[in-house]
């Protein structure tokens, strides 16, 4: 993990040397390890670095190709560079650090390197001699990349927070079209931002930049890929031996390392799988890292003892009591210089601390929920679909009986039967108010594009004839994995020098996931059946098929109790919240339902809170981002 | 012309021509269904046949737009459900119709039904299978209706397979794989030299160089891959490249929406509804046409993309297969492939020797005696209600 930073003008019109050093160091804690600054005429680059492979000098950054045409600045892993340098066998290598391959990669193949490259990975490279900068981003978006423009001048960093530093005030409007998305589904969409003039590259993409202007190009994409219906005629058996070789080489290939290495084990079948993958891979002593809380209702503990006890690893748990997490809430904010609404970072952020304190490098098992089908939103997707084709009238009675009804659950099939297509009702499915009414202002609503057509675009390339639930999987993996879940993983781990690895990202695992017709993943209200197949030659079935408790933390019960006045304060600061475009008696309601416990609307209102407190904190601190000028009465 | 039919020639020889009903959904608008039907009825027009069309949609106003040949008869119902199913069943009643064409799965249950009635002697019953609105929906009484069908006409190799894998009882022979083709008008308009009538369209509004499709813009069915050549687009290398798009629809708020995202605004040029000189301008003119659709039934565009000499990018999908041959008269790429998209567009505006290659080839399909041309459609129709032009 390390974090970079970096600006080009095309007639050297750079930024302050100060003001970029400011920058850079906001990305302290991605790369305690060391740290560099290389500049021309045109362009200035920045480095922090965590060092992972080749400790020595030799893998400072930024880094000069043996030529010296080219300079780098890189965050992430190179898996295969082992091999890439057996490719590239006329190179006169002068250090062990994958940054040095990279760089010789780039130099030998140019953008085409990048479908020869496994790994996680965001970077920079300026072509001196061609003066064009060329920044690409890994396949699934497990790295992250922000840039923005202020007139010609363009920039580039690891998070946004690095490019408000840099540019100043200007850069801190927020993005409307991102807070009314934020505002729908917790997360912000790439290649929206948070603020107005920072945009996100895309995962799979890689951008150039010269005096032309710049130029972005689609490099890899999963979303075609058809379902193979002959895989059906296999034998079960087959298919997970498949899967798991390709498990276990994800997980091989992530063990690359000069340091510390080990995982977190939540108890799921994710974590497990990657531990005991670990264990088959043959690390010596792999270590697991658990919290465990003292509150049962909660407690994955006892499950992840038995479950490493059986694999035979190293153990770590740290027993917290889970009103204890709130204390990481500062941190939370001031890490997060993007608003999340996801109240698992919070977990994520305990375990990351605890690893930390034992490792440098930990893996993680995210991505599998979105490839093999891990949230009951998928099968309920495709249970739902039949409905949502009836003809309008019959839908329209059935949904107005449905919202007289005393039941949640039936309101939230009223609503359901709204959309006239899969998108639209995995839309609804997956946005957290359903039907609570939108808090922002009408003129707001009127000038916004809704979440909806970013689930439109993305499921416009998908291959033909899926299923709502692939549907649902797909749209997921390009939306909610790389910019909500896997985020939070790289902004957790960050807050403590810790590097995250995913190997369920790998591409060859997504290509063939894809590749697997659905029945496989989902069986009646099983999920992720054949990932458990593959577990259940690990573990036995017990562990395998216990009753799950999920990663989900007790805001509502918080936001009722110890929360409660903070809440309140948040929403009744006048002065916070004249700064954003939220409709005032609307949140108030939503505060009000809440608490009166007549319906659990915490996700929304978790969602509200994480962003009052976002603008407050990081308008105060930094005296940026410069919020929306207060609105007229 | 082909010499021999499936029918009996001699028989056919010096006897009344033969009475075909024809039920069409619509034949005056815009659309491929409705373009299929005009090239049917053309065809029609050549065969020594007595035709009575009844389309269910059309309007007395919209049928006056074209004058029915001299053997064809075209009563218009103006979507009323009612009037077109009890002329539909007068009609059978009377009897002496030796074919009955269905045009649109839509109606097969009622003329199913009302064919029943005539228990003896009752025509033989054909059915245009198009596309999507086959490829599901087929059981309970459709099913049923579709096993008193004599022959179903499919317009491509996918849509056959569609109908087989839901009503596996019904044989091969049941089947024809009936293609579309260029209709009559154009290649009226490109044989007779009389390219005043189209040519003199200016084409100053269009771009100098870009790439083409041509497509209905529905909110209901994005898979015509617009969004993914608008993706293409902004990921190519080539910025002087523009991109044109034909045709109208309800998603066009959406589209423009997306070309704002991908930063392409000023290449990008909704032309809505034009008229047919105006596309045959657009065909002509254009580097490529590029519609890599995932829904296409049949695709009668890429034909006229071919005939007007536009190398052809579509999409590894359904009908499109049947039309495009990869590598020969066009380039396929998978549906959604933004990346392979990208990549084909690049290859034939790079690469002028695949370029003219792909254009000749394509040629041969729709002109002279190839497949697609109408010619050959009149033969087929010929065939199939057992008699020729040469009768």
């Amino acid at each position: 993990m390390c974090g970079i930073l970096g600006v080009h003008h095309p007639f050297g019109l750079l930024a302050d040397p100060a003001d970029f050093r400011k920058a850079l160091e906001r990305l302290r804690r991605r790369g305690p390890d060391d740290d560099g600054v290389w500049s021309d005429h045109l362009v200035r680059l920045g480095h922090k670095r965590l060092a992972i492979v080749d400790l020595s000098p030799s893998g400072h950054q930024p880094m000069l190709s043996a030529d010296g045409r080219y300079v780098i600045v890189f965050n992430g892993e190179i898996y295969n560079h082992g091999e890439l340098r057996a490719q590239l066998d006329s190179v006169n290598w002068r250090g062990r650090s994958d940054t040095e391959t990279l760089l010789e990669a780039y130099r030998a193949w140019g953008p085409e390197c990048l479908a020869r490259l496994s790994g996680m990975f965001a970077f920079a490279i300026w072509d001196r001699t061609e003066h064009r900068l060329f920044l690409a981003r890994d396949r699934m978006g497990v790295k992250p990349l922000y840039y923005s423009w202020q007139g010609s001048r363009f920039a580039f960093a690891s998070r946004p927070g690095a490019l408000s530093l840099l540019n100043g005030a200007q850069g801190g409007d927020i993005d409307l079209d991102a807070l009314r998305v934020y505002l729908e589904l917790g997360y912000v969409p790439a290649p929206l931002s948070f603020y107005r003039n920072v945009r996100k590259l895309n995962p799979g993409h890689y951008m150039t930049v010269d005096r032309n202007g710049p130029h972005i190009v689609r490099y890899w994409d999963y979303r075609h890929i058809a379902p193979d219906e002959s895989l059906r005629h296999r034998p079960e058996k087959e298919l997970v031996a498949e899967l798991d070789e390709l498990v276990r080489r994800a997980v091989r290939e992530r063990l690359m390392s000069d340091v510390p290495l080990g995982a977190f084990l939540s108890g799921g079948t994710d974590s497990s799988l990657i531990v005991a993958a670990m264990k088959a891979a043959g690390v010596a002593d792999p270590q697991a890292f658990t919290i465990s809380f003292t509150d049962r209702a909660y407690d994955e503990g006892p499950a992840a003892s038995r479950i490493a006890r059986h694999l035979g690893v190293r153990h770590v748990t740290e027993v917290v009591d889970v009103d204890s997490l709130l204390a990481l809430l500062p941190q939370f904010v001031e890490e997060f210089d993007e608003p999340l609404a996801d109240s698992s970072a919070f977990p994520t952020l305990a375990v990351a601390r605890l690893a930390r304190r034992y490792v440098t490098v930990a893996l993680t098992g995210d991505g599998s929920d979105e490839l093999f089908g891990g949230y009951h939103h998928y099968a309920l997707a495709d249970r739902l679909t039949p409905f949502i084709r009836w003809p309008r009238p019959i839908k329209r009675a059935a949904s107005s009986v449905l919202a007289c009804l005393p039941s949640h659950r039936a309101k939230m099939l009223a609503g359901a039967l709204e959309p006239a297509t899969p998108v639209g009702l995995f839309r609804y499915l997956r946005s957290y108010g359903k039907d609570f009414p939108l808090l922002l202002e009408d003129d707001v609503l009127e000038t916004t594009a809704s979440a909806q057509s970013w689930f439109e675009q993305c499921a416009a390339s998908f291959a033909r004839g899926l299923t709502s639930a692939e549907m649902g999987m797909r749209l997921d993996a390009g939306l909610l994995l790389p910019e909500g879940y896997l985020q939070k993983v790289d902004v957790a781990t960050m807050t403590f020098s810790l590097e995250a690895r995913c190997p369920l990202t790998d591409y060859r695992l997504v290509e063939w996931a894809m590749r697997l017709p659905v029945s496989y993943k989902l069986r009646g209200f099983e999920t992720k059946h054949i990932l458990k197949q593959v577990l259940c030659q690990y573990l036995p079935r017990e562990l395998v098929y216990r009753p799950k408790m999920g990663f989900s933390m007790p805001i509502a019960r918080w936001l009722r109790g110890e929360l409660k006045e903070w809440g309140w304060s948040l929403i009744n600061d006048t002065a916070l919240m004249s700064r954003l475009p939220l409709v005032k008696t609307r949140v108030v309601e939503l505060f009000q339902e809440h608490l009166s416990g007549k319906r659990d609307r915490h996700p929304m209102l978790w969602a509200v809170l994480m962003l009052l407190c976002f603008v407050a904190h990081h308008d105060c601190r930094h005296g940026i981002p410069e919020i929306m000028q207060p609105r007229a009465a | 012309m082909p010499a021999r039919h499936t029918g009996d020639h001699a028989a056919a020889r010096g006897v009344a021509p033969k009475r075909v009903l024809i039920l069409l959904s619509e034949v005056f608008a815009d659309g491929g269904i409705q373009r299929f039907n005009r090239t049917f009825l053309a065809a029609c027009a050549q065969l020594p046949l007595h035709c009575d069309v009844f389309s269910f949609a059309d309007t007395e106003a919209s049928a006056r737009t074209a004058p029915p040949a001299p053997n064809t008869t075209v009563r218009v119902f103006g979507r009323s459900k009612l009037r077109f199913t009890q002329a539909t069943a007068q009609a059978l009643l009377s009897g002496g119709y030796e074919y009955v064409v269905i045009g649109h799965v839509h109606m097969l249950e009622m003329v199913v039904a009302a064919a029943a009635l005539r228990a003896f002697q009752g025509p033989q019953l054909m059915l245009v299978a198009h596309g999507v609105e086959i490829w599901t929906g087929v059981r309970g009484a459709r099913r049923a209706a579709l096993r008193a069908v004599r022959q179903i006409l499919c317009v491509s190799e996918f849509t056959k397979m569609m109908i087989q894998k839901q009503a596996p009882e019904l044989s091969a022979e049941r089947f024809t794989i009936f293609p579309n083709a260029l209709s009559d008008t154009w290649v009226a308009r490109q044989h007779a030299a009389d390219l005043a009538r189209v040519e003199p369209q200016p084409a100053h509004t269009l771009p100098e160089r870009f790439i083409l499709s041509v497509a209905r813009l529905s909110r209901q069915d994005r898979a015509k891959g617009i969004l993914s050549v608008i993706e293409a687009l902004a990921s190519l290398e080539d910025r002087d490249l523009h991109y044109v798009v034909a045709g109208t629809g309800d998603d066009m708020d959406f589209l423009r929406q997306t070309v704002a995202r991908h930063g392409v605004t000023d290449r990008v040029h909704f032309l809505g509804a034009v008229t047919d000189q105006q596309l045959v301008t657009c065909y002509r003119s254009c580097m490529a046409f590029v519609l890599p659709s995932g829904q296409e039934g049949f695709g009668i565009v890429f034909l006229e993309a071919m005939f007007f000499g536009a190398p052809v990018v579509a999409a590894r999908e359904k009908g499109a297969v049947d039309v495009v041959e990869d590598g020969r008269t066009g380039l396929l790429v998978a549906f959604g492939d933004v990346v392979g998209l990208k990549a084909a567009i690049e290859r034939v505006l790079g690469d002028a020797s695949l370029r003219h290659r792909l254009v000749e080839n394509a040629r041969t399909t729709v002109t002279d005696h190839g497949v697609f041309t109408f010619e050959a459609f009149v033969a087929r129709v010929g065939r199939l209600l057992a008699t020729s032009r040469d009768d």
